[in-house]
């Protein structure tokens, strides 16, 4: 797989705990539904304890990964490990919490009813099931709405149920596909809240959305998906950082700024009536003392972030 | 979180809930379907409607009448062997495949079947969970009629407490309801073969209309198909062929033969069924 | 992808062949057993002295004789047929003969036979009429001899191998009309008991058919006692009891043909002729609802008999005449009218 290598120069994320093996990892996975290639050979990792965000517009084959890391869907070649496991998936499911493709409940049940049968079938789950699934429900703020029937839910009260469903136990890694479709202001805040907690209580989250703003909102880490292929992934602060963290120095004088900072040893260039300077050569404080140093005026520096939202707002933009 | 709830350790180190929990939860669920407690009323009333029926027309004085349905006047514990076979024909069929329907289509369409699938259910629980809803719908709509159909027989029709058998013997009550347990059994392992096929059916689709309509079809079809003199081959084959063979215990000496045959025969359809569906559910997405 | 559907399709495969052996349609290729050879006479001869002694089965009709449909009688048409007996080798005997939703059975106890109906839940008693007797065979093998030198004029009659039939090892008795007989018959079988020596299976083979236009046998057959109760009938009660009406006359039937009939030819092209009774006022109200009325059925034909209509058969032909006589035979139609003619 090359998405990963050929993505832009994003250094290797370094996690506090760099050693734990990751809570998740797919290499080379590969899914195609006759001549439609869904997922295209991807590499990932996801760091134990991180928030990863997948990022892309439909169909860029966010949910067939999720489906194919939960066991959902087999690959057409390629490898998953989940918690440590890459050939009995399902041992390691226990320890997973999923929302995956919107809720799934039965109608004619209350929300309630339709925990207590989920409750059923949860290996970690012993003795009286209403405990844990009336904490779920006031967790993700249903206990009002718990008995009623599932057919009268509106669609964020679903969308809360399908959360508590996979909040029924302690998970070590919990999966939320779209989490916030359909939700209102308050519901997304909820779901934020929700996956702050499990973030300080160590539960690895994998969510997906095409969302910058969301997952820049709760995720330590993102990946970006784009017709089945990995274009980045890494640490969000680094890939903010060094991925498209160039200065755009404004001042009076533009070209004896380049000069300057040229001189410095950083590769400046001359863009809109600025000074771009690339990452990784200076850092904004060597950036100021060079251009002070050669008495060129300095307006304003800041760090340019277009690259990043570009790149999402490209991939954003090919959903409609 | 963590804190809500402190995992017992046999819980924390199994990777799938026990088979008598998920059992026990899938029979809860099966029986407070609506549509299960719907269809089983529905069941319920056809002896009942018999019932009324000969006891509002009064007993035909030449016992002429439509088929068996004349036996049963004066002679009540007929009634719970002749509504289990009016049964038979389309309705204890299609209830079964509507069971069957439910438990994989049906999960499938409500999107339960991915929960189901993460918890983990392993596939093969999944396959003993579901037939065990299948089974159990089959037995108690088999069951409902039967015990309608006696209760029915013996207040509305009345009877001597005793079977008289279409060979003109008269059983005492204790073989009468033997007859009637061995008509019930039978007609338990036919419906088993229907919701094999159904389960196997239900397995390869998202809509459960789908399960339904193949069953409904598959029951038409076979009789067209037995009903057909060149095909007369193909008849040994077909599971309508034996699905009469039920009046059969109201025959004396009781003759065996067609519901062993019939019973050999739905057992190979459940073999079928069976195969298709494990195969299925090994594979299936969800 | 693909490993899963031969795996898939090997099971539906192995579970279809279990099918075919459990439900029986691999069909069984039995093996002619060996029995010691026997000549037609002495085979007629043991089966005129069998005493098969009790013994029950079911057997089974081939009906493909190409009767025309008669609404009131849907049992002669095409089809197969199935009844279960029972005999007490003593007189006593029970046939039971299932219907989709009823039955019809007959007890004898040796003395008085009944006749229920749960159709009709209408239960006939008739008594007198002794059961029949074989004839006293004071020689049987002296009966034999002349019966089989009877049928040789008109026949060939052999001893032609062995069968199984409903399990049992059986010499095939076989007649073949002679060349000169003028008959629709190709064949006439009859399978005998090897060790018991009673008939098992009749089959009737019709010229330019290889399927036998009329197969009677035992499907099985176990010999042995039986329980003693199956030849009493007791009627069941809230059941219309009836006295059949008394049997006289019925023996003439048997000695002698009524009057105004009379065959002509012999052997396998024989063929009756008769004169049908005259109609007796309110006789079509008395047919009963349902029942065929002869007039309507076959094709009309004539020649320089009259004129009338003609009832083809696998085995047999019949001609109604519009003058009220009757011809019957396993003939040809030719055979039918020059019979009329004469």
């Amino acid at each position: 797989m090359t998405a990963a290598t050929t993505a832009p120069a994003v250094g290797k994320e370094s996690l506090p705990d760099a050693g734990a093996a990751p809570a998740a990892r797919v290499r080379n996975l590969r899914k195609t539904f006759g001549n439609v290639v869904a997922v295209d050979g991807v590499d990932l990792d996801i760091p134990a304890g991180s928030v990863l965000g997948m990022l892309g517009p439909n169909g860029s084959g966010k949910t067939t990964l999720i489906r194919m890391l939960l066991g959902l869907t087999r690959p057409t070649a390629g490898r998953v490990e989940l918690l440590g496991r890459d050939h009995d998936l399902a041992a390691a499911l226990p320890d997973v919490g999923a929302l995956v493709e919107g809720p799934g409940f039965h109608p004619f049940l209350s929300g309630r009813d339709n925990l207590l049968r989920a409750a059923a079938t949860e290996p970690r789950l012993d003795g009286d099931p209403r405990g844990p699934v009336d904490a779920a429900l006031e967790r993700v703020g249903l206990a009002d709405a718990a008995r009623r029937r599932y057919r009268g839910y509106s669609l964020g009260m679903k969308q809360r149920l399908g959360l508590a469903a996979a909040l029924l136990v302690p998970r070590r890694l919990v999966v939320l596909d779209e989490p916030t479709n359909g939700l209102d202001p308050a519901g997304t805040r909820d779901v934020r809240r929700v996956v702050a907690e499990l973030h300080e209580a160590g539960t690895t989250v994998l969510l997906s959305s095409h969302l910058l703003a969301e997952v820049e909102a709760v995720c330590s880490h993102v990946a970006v998906l784009q017709h089945g292929s990995l274009l980045v992934s890494g640490e969000l602060s680094s890939l903010l950082e060094a991925g498209a963290g160039e200065l755009v120095v404004t001042t009076d004088d533009p070209a004896a700024g380049v000069v300057a900072l040229r001189a410095a040893g950083a590769g400046a260039y001359h863009r809109d009536g600025g000074v771009v300077v690339p990452a990784g050569t200076l850092s904004p404080p060597e950036v100021v003392a060079a251009l002070v140093r050669a008495e060129v005026g300095v307006w304003e520096v800041r760090r340019d972030r277009a690259h990043l939202e570009e790149l999402f707002a490209r991939l954003t933009e090919e959903d409609a | 979180m963590t804190a809500t709830l402190p995992a017992p350790s046999r819980a924390a180190s199994r990777s799938h809930a026990p088979l008598s929990r998920l059992v026990a939860a899938e029979l809860r669920w099966v029986l407070r379907r609506p549509r299960t407690l719907v269809v089983l009323g529905l069941l319920a009333l056809i002896p009942v409607a018999v019932a009324i029926g000969i006891a509002a027309a009064g007993a035909p004085e030449s016992g002429r009448g439509p088929g068996l349905i004349a036996q049963v006047a004066g002679n009540g514990f007929v009634l719970p062997v002749v509504a289990l076979g009016l049964a038979l024909t389309l309705l204890l069929p299609l209830a079964v495949a509507s069971a069957a329907a439910d438990a994989v289509a049906g999960e499938a369409a409500a999107g339960t079947l991915r929960g189901l699938l993460i918890s983990p259910v392993g596939r093969m629980r999944l396959v003993v969970m579901k037939s065990a809803g299948v089974v159990t719908v089959a037995v108690l709509a088999v069951v409902i009629i039967a015990v309608v159909g006696m209760v029915a027989g013996t207040v509305v029709v009345g009877g001597p407490g005793s079977l008289i058998t279409l060979s003109g013997t008269t059983l005492g009550f204790g073989e009468a309801l033997g007859r009637i347990a061995l008509v019930a059994t039978w007609t338990v392992g036919q419906l088993l073969a229907v919701g094999a096929v159904a389960l196997a059916i239900s397995t390869l689709t998202e809509h459960p209309l789908v399960v339904l309509a193949s069953v409904l079809g598959g029951m038409i079809v076979f009789g067209v198909l037995s009903a057909i003199p060149a095909l007369e081959w193909l008849r040994p084959l077909l599971l309508t062929t034996g699905l009469t063979a039920g009046t059969d215990v109201l025959r004396d000496p009781l003759p065996l033969d067609g519901l062993a045959s019939s019973s050999l025969r739905a057992l190979v359809y459940v073999v079928v069924g069976m195969t298709i569906t494990v195969v299925r559910m090994r594979r299936r997405d969800a | 992808m693909r490993r899963r559907w031969v795996g898939a399709a090997g099971a539906v495969v192995a579970a279809g062949a279990v099918a075919a052996g459990v439900v029986g349609i691999g069909g069984t290729a039995a093996a002619q057993p060996q029995l010691p050879p026997v000549s037609p006479e002495d085979l007629v001869a043991s089966v005129m002295t069998a005493q098969p002694g009790p013994f029950n089965g079911t057997v089974g009709i081939d009906n493909e004789l190409g009767l025309p449909a008669l609404p009131g009688a849907p049992q002669l048409g095409n089809g197969s047929q199935s009844a279960r007996i029972w005999s007490g080798g003593d007189g006593k005997g029970r046939v039971a003969l299932p219907s989709g939703e009823g039955e019809k059975t007959l007890v004898s106890d040796g003395t008085t036979r009944w006749a229920y109906d749960a159709t009709e839940r209408t239960a006939t008693r008739s008594t007198g009429g002794a059961p029949e007797q074989k004839d006293p065979q004071s020689d049987p093998a002296g009966a034999a001899t002349q019966m089989i030198g009877e049928l040789r004029r008109t026949s060939q009659v052999a001893v032609d191998g062995t069968a199984e039939v409903a399990g049992r090892p059986a010499y095939q008795l076989v007649l073949t009309p002679q060349a000169s007989e003028r008959t629709l018959l190709r064949e006439v079988r009859v399978a005998v008991d090897a060790e018991k020596r009673i008939p098992l299976q009749l089959t009737v083979l019709a010229t330019g058919s290889a399927t036998p236009a009329l197969q009677v046998g035992f499907d099985d057959v176990t010999f042995g006692p039986q329980d003693p109760s199956l030849f009493t009938f007791t009627p069941p009660p809230g059941i219309t009891v009836k006295d059949a009406p008394a049997r006289e006359g019925r023996p003439d039937d048997r000695q002698g043909p009524p009057p105004g009939t009379r065959t002509v030819g012999d052997g396998w092209d024989r063929v009756i002729v008769a004169q049908r009774p005259a109609q007796q006022p309110g006789q079509e109200q008395q047919r009963p609802e349902g029942a065929p009325d002869l007039n309507a059925l076959g094709s009309p034909v004539s020649g320089p008999w009259g004129s009338g209509r003609l009832i083809s058969t696998a085995v047999g032909t019949a001609i109604v005449t519009d003058d009220g006589r009757f011809a019957a035979g396993a003939v040809p139609e030719q055979v039918l009218t020059e019979a009329l003619a004469r």
